[in-house]
């Protein structure tokens, strides 16, 4: 019976990945019927993050360092920053716009879907981001390739850094995903997607020294952002803390999606739907 | 064995399998009272101030498979919080939903892959692939078997008219082609339940005969329980055996569609036009003659009846409403007299030389079930 149980799970789990990589296709097949978007959104996108970047190439040439970290080491937690939100935002991306669905009670069809919601939802924003992965990816090898040259890190570094943005895009969803859920209440979400997303983030760019203790405790816990650069960079490019920093992350985020997780379910039965 | 096992259930049983069971469904919704002047944006975030809006209270009722169901009532009674609490989508505040013994919250997935829903404001079609590849997805989604879908869209294409526009995207259907293409997409894994959510809203009259001869098809030839909310009477007159009627959150009237006409009561009205005129007789009794004559105290007369509302009707056998030197028009109450009398009364009044009766319209039915 119970063994039963278990390959049939095992099968809707195959349909399940079989159904998002098909609906993910569709996503991508759909946006390429706007073409010259793709391309001008990509664009600009590039620009964008240059210009980002800029603002704090500027500081930290001028500064020279922030708080005893060295300006590659800020383009390092940057770097890794804009890639962990990249990966998180190709694959979550709806997610992040559920406002969208709940202003417009669309979720209401994907409900009527023998799916999981976030099964449908998930795939409908998936997106390559190359202005985002370029730019990240360019600023990532311009700090490694400094410190590497000068000795500051080994060749480690690099499986060690693609397993932090990995957590890091784990850890991103789940806040992400948590303060999309209080959308089933308040129905809108942009503001304080603002505080929990979009601040938060452009907070973790910058060594976690930088703040009162009470705001950088915060961002270590409650929003756990600075997991995402911050703690991993301490070790990677600092040799502080030590390898059990790894499962620690890999831990963490695990939990930190769980929770979300859990959240969301609870969210999604006071869903409130839109009169039509 | 299993088909021995499902012949030994008693017939009695099978045949009055019930399709939805809802008892008590509740739904209120809370809304933050918007603050008003300074800050009133962040203050309504934190504000604790709600007001309760009862969308449905206390609706209950059992449909039974193979019913065609039409659920009407007027814009804001809680027909769609309905359909949304039965399909799943919403949990309602207090009461249970079951839908072939299955429970759509407790159970969403096992009970959505067994439900068509219709959202006539709302595609469920992936706007930017042509209708085809819409259904290749769903067909995913519902696990069905390549041989079943090519079948039943052959047969959902014959009926519907989709060939004329099976490679177009969805973004460039007109409304009743949309339309069309979403029943069938709701039908492509063949559930035994369809809910449709105003399916014939802005349709023209040719997309509206085309969508009611499928969905008559899909009841009678296929057995399938369908339940619709629409404000369209003919849907419900030339569909539904049953009719729900709900007003202020609440089921005002459940049952066949003549029994709703009778209900309300409406007369029926008969226009005669005399030959050489007619000669009133005096007040007698069982009969009414109101408005005499002047159309100031026709109108009056009108809006006696209206405020007094439905149970007016049942207060009068006939009555004028009208009249001009040659032609009366007159409502009979037929609840109170049977029509050949009400004639035979009027010949006595003159030499009659053309009589048109009209029936009251469901239209109007409906107007004073809304109120």
């Amino acid at each position: 019976m119970n063994g039963q149980r278990s390959v049939d799970r095992r099968i809707v789990l195959r349909n399940y990945i079989k159904l998002y990589l098909i609906l993910i296709r569709t996503s991508v097949r759909s946006r390429m019927q706007y073409r010259f978007n793709f391309a001008f959104g990509t664009l600009l996108a590039a620009i964008i993050q240059l210009s980002e970047f800029l603002m704090v190439a500027i500081v930290l040439a001028k500064f020279g360092a922030v708080r005893g970290w060295t300006m590659h080491e800020v383009g390092y937690l940057f770097a890794v920053m804009t890639l962990a939100k990249t990966l998180y935002r190709t694959f979550g991306n709806e997610v992040h716009n559920l406002e969208r669905y709940l202003v417009e009670g669309e979720l209401d069809q994907l409900l009527t879907k023998p799916l999981p919601v976030l099964l449908s939802l998930m795939p409908r924003g998936f997106r390559i981001m190359f202005g985002e992965v370029i730019q990240g990816g360019a600023i990532l090898a311009w700090s490694l390739g400094a410190m590497l040259h000068s000795g500051q890190v080994t060749w480690w570094a690099i499986p060690q850094t693609l397993f932090a943005i990995a957590t890091g895009a784990v850890v991103l969803f789940a806040i992400g995903m948590a303060t999309a859920t209080c959308g089933f209440w308040t129905t809108r979400i942009s503001m304080l997607q603002n505080m929990t997303e979009d601040a938060a983030q452009t907070a973790a760019r910058y060594p976690l020294t930088l703040y009162p203790g009470w705001m950088s405790g915060l961002l270590l816990t409650a929003i756990p952002v600075g997991l995402v650069g911050y703690v991993p960079a301490l070790y990677i490019l600092r040799g502080e803390l030590g390898t059990w920093v790894f499962p620690v992350l890999a831990v963490a985020s695990c939990l930190a999606v769980l929770l979300a997780l859990r959240f969301w379910r609870f969210g999604i039965g006071k869903y409130q739907s839109t009169g039509s | 064995m299993e088909k021995m096992a499902r012949l030994a259930v008693p017939t009695f049983e099978s045949e009055r399998e019930t399709a939805i069971e809802a008892v008590g469904l509740c739904k209120s919704f809370k809304t933050p009272v918007v603050a008003q002047g300074r800050f009133s944006g962040i203050r309504s975030l934190f504000s604790r101030e709600y007001t309760t809006k009862e969308a449905v209270r206390d609706i209950g009722f059992t449909v039974e498979k193979g019913d065609f169901v039409g659920y009407i009532g007027p814009n804001g009674a809680g027909k769609s919080t309905t359909i949304k609490m039965l399909t799943g989508i919403l949990h309602p505040s207090s009461g249970s939903v079951k839908l072939a013994g299955v429970d759509p919250h407790r159970d969403r997935l096992r009970c959505a892959s067994r439900l068509g829903v219709v959202f006539g404001q709302r595609s469920q079609l992936w706007w930017d692939l042509p209708v085809k590849g819409s259904y290749d997805i769903l067909a995913h989604m519902y696990g069905v078997e390549d041989t079943d879908k090519v079948r039943r869209l052959g047969e959902f294409a014959e009926l519907l008219d989709l060939d004329e526009f099976w490679n177009t995207p969805v973004r460039k259907l007109s409304l009743g082609q949309r339309m069309r293409a979403d029943i069938a997409a709701a039908m492509l894994h063949d559930p035994e339940l369809l809910f449709l959510d105003e399916p014939t809203i802005g349709l023209d009259v040719n997309a509206k005969r085309n969508i009611r001869g499928f969905l008559k098809i899909l009841n009678e030839q296929f057995g399938k329980t369908i339940l619709l909310t629409t404000h369209d009477m003919d849907d419900i007159e030339q569909l539904c055996r049953r009719v729900m009627v709900i007003g202020g959150g609440r089921l005002t009237y459940d049952g066949t569609v003549d029994g709703l006409r009778r209900e309300i009561g409406l007369p029926t009205e008969i226009k005669v036009t005399y030959r050489d005129g007619y000669a009133l007789p005096e007040q007698r009794a069982g009969l009414t003659i109101a408005g005499a004559g002047l159309n100031g105290e026709h109108t009056q007369n009108e809006q006696e009846r209206d405020s007094e509302g439905r149970a007016t009707a049942n207060g009068f056998a006939m009555r004028i409403v009208s009249r001009t030197d040659s032609a009366l028009t007159v409502e009979v109450n037929r609840q109170e007299v049977r029509t050949m009398d009400a004639l035979r009364e009027l010949g006595h009044w003159g030499e009659i030389e053309d009589v048109e009766m009209r029936e009251p319209d469901f239209e109007e039915v409906i107007r004073r079930v809304y109120g």
